[in-house]
């Protein structure tokens, strides 16, 4: 129980583990942008390539980002359908009664999926399969720090997942150790109806609130005693500089983007309805 | 004869991950019934994933875990009726608790058993006071409890199912010495008045010399010795090398034996102690008359 | 005579207690007065609900006393004036490791919680980096610099806390009950830590404990008993009076016990004696006739 994962991280040594966290979050919030410039099958074919060139730069095996794209697997299918039998254009390919396929309509339906993978294989890659969850705090600390000015409780918000991400393991443990004790007790949580299955979660979850009130009390003792007073002149251990290098991956995203506008201008080819 | 029989016993924990610890190893033994016996080794000897095997919390990879000669695992659907019959106090049990009154929380395990009202009362009253915890206090709220009677109302919280073998699994930790007395003292009294089959595991050699009828050592997931008190302590060397603490007065024995004084082997309480020196110093004047 | 480090003058505590039926006012602390000077090692020992958390709390002003005067290095603590920047630069003198060591990492990196104090002091982060790795190498923690917390042993999160607290560099630290949690190496690792931090930094430290064995090693124990202190002195000292301290529900340890016993069945044995090797001395002495 100890080594529950949480989070999607994936340790790994990779150029994509290496990069500024700060730098990371911009890069997402800039591919995301990215996705939605491409118009033509050349802007998606590019995009579709930029995220296979992003998995392999994170060294994530491919089967761990397809275990990613599983749950949004049904939105996939029910969009693509929706397109490929709904988009009306010049091509007709098939005519069967009242359906009618265009080669407009397969080509959305792909465009779509394309962009879905990307945002997803996109934000994993750049975010959450490599960097950590505590990384990902500080540095969202430090992005959102702007906001501090018109008072925006930026550390606070941080401070509460670093506690939280510390807690979870803890929390899971003791969610564990109270199930066995009641468990010892003759409880069943795997049969009976709806009702008693609810009824039979009472004897763990009052357990676990009573526990974390005990322990957030003492947390904040404990906190207190260590001179701690909100955000107000704190100073940092880890303070991360940015390099030369870092600004690098920044350059290519917007020389990215710039490509896509251009394809979509002057390469002929299909356009997204 | 013996209630609980642990053959050729494997267990893993988190199997088949990256993780995997092999947590106990060709776990072979027979306690004793009608007895206290100790479990001892340190933490992450497998002691107390040892205990869970014993009513099913956990299951074995390999190996049969047998009550009454009955393999607890032939009708897992069944694997409850056992939970009854061994009744598993955990390490810092108070966190179980979570009804509103002392008294529905010691009934919460008969009440499981579906056992009628009047005798779910019978046994919540018979198990307070055999964890000692005043019947005034069977109307408060668990909450509002110290830390001591909290841990004597989880403990009745098991003894209520009148199980036919009460493990316990450090059942004194955190205590002061009044506490830790007392309830072993409980303990004792329960397991001499109803002569019932009692298992402890502890890291604490000196408590454990005193409470126990025979030991089981636990070391890497290993059994490393089993016996009495006298014949474990007697290993006192063996036991330190284990990374156990031995009792102070094996200690000073041993300190003793070094400075060239016979000392028989196994001495691990005050009154031996005090008993043996008595008989050493009148053999020492009458060898000087 | 120079001027004490912690003086606790007729101090008092009064809590509201629910019996179940009304509330009642008790006393935690009731009129304690204690001087505790600069470099000292001084354990207070009591069962659980004597009061000697409260002290603890009492003085690290996590509580205020109802009546009576503390004062940290001449300064009154009690001064309901004090600014928020006279409070932390107490806190930052007097430094608290509590009893559970899971409720008290902050961070998910070791390094990082051993820096939280730091950070909050405003060190610049240079220094920070220095104070981390030089608290960690004090409690041998260093190679555990980037591991989390939460796969630790009790011991080694109880000596992060340690650290934590080393790194804002306190004069003074308090254990309350910080061994009371942990398995019997844990206990060792934790006194190894707080002894070593005592002797070689000149840490004032003030260890609130029920175990006998480790108050045997402070400079002085104080016995607290329903809010008062009942016995002030060398452990030796403390430790000759069995059966007071019996009645307050504490024990003594096995060979002074033993010593005890000894000299009541008509050995020559005159001193006193808390650990193992002085009294397998003192035995050896006593045989040779």
């Amino acid at each position: 129980m100890k080594n529950i994962a949480f989070g999607q991280y994936y340790p790994a040594r990779s150029p994509l583990h290496r990069l500024d966290p700060r730098v990371k979050i911009i890069l997402t919030i800039l591919y995301i942008v990215c996705s939605f410039l491409c118009k033509n099958v050349w802007s998606f074919a590019l995009l579709a390539i930029s995220s296979i060139m992003l998995i392999i730069l994170g060294r994530v095996p491919f089967k761990i980002i397809l275990g990613g794209l599983r749950p949004v697997l049904i939105v996939l299918i029910f969009t693509s359908i929706i397109n490929v039998f709904w988009t009306k254009g010049e091509i007709l390919l098939l005519e069967w009664r009242f359906i009618h396929i265009y080669l407009e309509g397969i080509f959305s339906a792909i465009f779509i999926i394309v962009r879905i993978s990307s945002l997803i294989i996109g934000t994993g890659m750049l975010l959450t399969y490599t960097t950590t969850p505590i990384a990902l705090t500080d540095a969202l600390e430090d992005v959102l720090s702007p906001l501090k000015k018109v008072k925006v409780p930026v550390h606070d918000f941080a401070m509460m997942m670093t506690i939280a991400l510390r807690f979870i393991p803890t929390l899971v443990e003791e969610t564990d150790k109270i199930m066995t004790a009641q468990k010892a007790r003759g409880a069943d949580f795997s049969n009976g109806n709806i009702i008693d299955r609810v009824k039979a979660l009472i004897p763990i979850i009052i357990p676990l609130f009573v526990s974390a009130f005990s322990r957030a009390g003492d947390l904040a003792t404990a906190m207190e005693c260590r001179c701690y007073q909100g955000g107000e002149g704190r100073t940092r251990l880890h303070v991360r500089h940015m390099r030369f290098k870092d600004f690098i991956p920044l350059v290519l995203i917007v020389v990215f983007g710039t490509g896509l506008v251009l394809l979509n201008i002057f390469a002929p080819g299909f356009t997204m309805s | 004869m013996s209630r609980i029989e642990l053959i050729d016993i494997e267990y893993y924990h988190g199997k088949d991950t990256p993780y995997e610890i092999h947590a106990l190893k060709n776990i072979n033994i027979a306690i004793p019934e009608g007895q206290i016996t100790g479990i001892i080794g340190h933490t992450g000897s497998g002691k107390s994933t040892l205990v869970q095997l014993f009513n099913g919390i956990l299951k074995s990879h390999s190996g049969k875990v047998m009550i009454d000669s009955e393999d607890i695992w032939q009708k897992p659907k069944q694997i409850k009726r056992f939970r009854y019959k061994v009744g598993l106090v955990m390490q810092y049990p108070e966190y179980q608790l979570f009804e509103d009154t002392v008294y529905k929380d010691i009934a919460y395990g008969p009440k499981n058993m579906g056992l009628s009202e009047e005798e779910i009362d019978n046994r919540v009253r018979e198990a307070a006071a055999f964890a000692g915890l005043d019947a005034e206090l069977l109307e408060r709220s668990p909450f509002d409890l110290s830390g001591g009677q909290k841990r004597r109302a989880a403990i009745a919280g098991i003894i209520a199912m009148r199980p036919d073998v009460l493990v316990l699994d450090e059942p004194a930790a955190g205590l002061d010495p009044r506490g830790r007395d007392s309830i072993f003292n409980n303990i004792r009294e329960y397991q001499k008045t109803l002569n019932t089959t009692v298992i402890i595991v502890s890291h604490s050699m000196e408590d454990m010399a005193r409470l126990c009828d025979s030991l089981i050592v636990m070391h890497d997931g290993e059994i490393a010795m089993t016996g009495s008190c006298d014949e474990v302590f007697s290993k006192a060397d063996e036991l330190v090398k284990m990374g156990l603490d031995i009792p102070q007065i094996t200690k000073v024995m041993q300190l003793l034996s070094e400075k060239g004084i016979d000392v028989p082997k196994g001495i691990y309480t005050v009154e031996q102690a005090v008993e043996f020196l008595k008989s050493l110093r009148k053999s020492k004047k009458e060898a000087l008359q | 005579m120079e001027e004490a480090f912690i003086k606790i003058e007729n101090v008092s505590y009064m809590y509201e207690e629910n019996d179940g039926f009304a509330k009642i006012d008790r006393y935690a602390v009731k009129n304690v007065s204690l001087e505790i000077k600069e470099g000292e090692f001084v354990a207070v020992l009591g069962h659980n609900g004597s009061g000697k958390s409260t002290l603890a709390k009492l003085i690290n002003m996590i509580y205020t006393p109802t009546s009576g005067k503390i004062y940290i290095k001449g300064r009154d603590i009690t001064d309901e004036n004090m600014s928020d920047e006279d409070i932390m630069g107490l806190r930052k003198t007097v430094g608290m490791v509590f009893q559970n060591p899971d409720n008290q990492l902050v961070a998910t990196i070791v390094e990082d919680d051993v820096a939280f104090g730091p950070e909050n002091l405003g060190i610049p982060s240079e220094e920070i980096r220095k104070r981390v790795d030089d608290a960690l190498a004090d409690v041998g923690m260093t190679k555990y610099a980037n591991h989390e917390p939460h796969r630790l042993s009790g011991g080694q999160k109880q000596r992060i806390a340690i650290a934590g607290i080393i790194a804002m560099l306190p004069e003074c630290i308090i254990f309350d009950e910080s061994t009371a949690m942990l398995d019997p190496v844990g206990r060792k690792e934790v006194m190894e830590s707080i002894i070593k931090l005592n002797r070689e930094k000149n840490i004032t430290v003030l260890m609130i404990t029920h175990y006998m064995e480790e108050a045997a090693l402070a400079d002085r124990v104080v016995v607290i008993d329903d809010g008062r202190i009942i016995s002030d002195g060398k452990p030796i000292e403390v430790f000759k009076k069995e059966k007071e301290l019996r009645d307050c529900g504490l024990s003594v340890p096995q060979c002074t016990e033993l010593v005890h016993c000894l000299s009541e069945n008509g050995f020559d044995i005159k001193g006193e004696c808390v650990d193992v090797v002085s009294c397998a001395n003192m035995i050896f002495e006593a045989l040779n006739l």
